[in-house]
């Protein structure tokens, strides 16, 4: 019998229930500390509502118009709206979501933001991504790949995905000091 | 994950110029602001965390890197 010694599905299951469970995002209050000003004007509100990141991985992303940008975990859509703006109209924003009802949502966003000819979002696993090998100029995401309990496989996932030269640009936390056990072995901490 | 632990998990999926940077302290008052973060973890972190960590529960980074 095969063992998950890591409790990785457990981890999986924790991250995905949590998720589905929230009705909305860090709204203003993240997205205000965040993004700058100039990146929020013209933003669906529903966008700026689902804002979950930890991070502004678009402003260090170096994007240039006709870039391929895939967004690792788009959520409500904010950082593929923001890159679709970057890319314009001669390049191609994807947005990855873990689950269908954020990528119907994030997808009326995109088309509520005006970038929607030429962004799309797909229903994927950050450690399977849903795309060819070598389709892709960068890579961002914003706090979502410490959620994953197969990190390496997520980082080999975007290699993977990336044509030669290509780069990843990603918001996330990290974790110098261990945490008590009580939050370590929380549920809840595992999808915060 | 430790920063040097997503250095070297990057290096070792085949990136090179690996570039972590822009830190931000992320503390508990910052996890509040989100709803992954229930109530009763918030207050699970401020019952167990000492108050000098409060402030910088964990980083925020921003991380670079480049396919060769």
């Amino acid at each position: 019998m095969d063992q998950d010694l890591l409790h990785q599905a457990e981890v999986k299951a924790a991250v995905r229930t949590a998720y589905e469970a929230i009705g909305s995002g860090g709204g203003e209050p993240v997205a205000r500390r965040l993004y700058r000003e100039e990146q929020l004007a013209g933003l669906p509100a529903g966008a700026i509502a689902w804002a979950l990141g930890v991070g502004n991985p678009v402003l260090h992303a170096e994007l240039r118009p006709g870039e391929t940008v895939l967004d690792l975990g788009s959520g409500g859509g904010i950082d593929t709206i923001l890159a679709a703006r970057e890319v314009g109209p001669t390049g191609r924003a994807i947005g990855i979501d873990l689950l269908d009802e954020m990528v119907e949502r994030a997808r009326g966003h995109a088309r509520e933001a005006g970038v929607g000819a030429w962004t799309e979002f797909r229903r994927g696993e950050m450690e399977d991504i849903p795309l060819p090998d070598g389709s892709v100029d960068v890579v961002i995401s914003n706090g979502v790949i410490n959620l994953s309990p197969r990190k390496s496989r997520v980082l080999a996932e975007i290699h993977r995905v990336l044509r030669p030269g290509g780069r990843l640009c990603v918001a996330d936390l990290t974790v110098e000091e261990d945490l008590p056990a009580e939050i370590l072995t929380s549920d809840a901490a595992w999808a915060g | 994950m430790a920063e040097r632990v997503f250095a070297r998990k990057m290096e070792k999926a085949g990136f090179t110029d690996v570039w972590i940077g822009e830190k931000v302290p992320y503390g508990i008052r910052d996890a509040a602001l989100y709803p992954l973060f229930t109530p009763e973890l918030i207050r699970l972190m401020e019952r167990v965390i000492p108050p000098e960590r409060r402030g910088s529960v964990a980083i925020a980074v921003i991380a670079k890197a480049r396919k060769p």
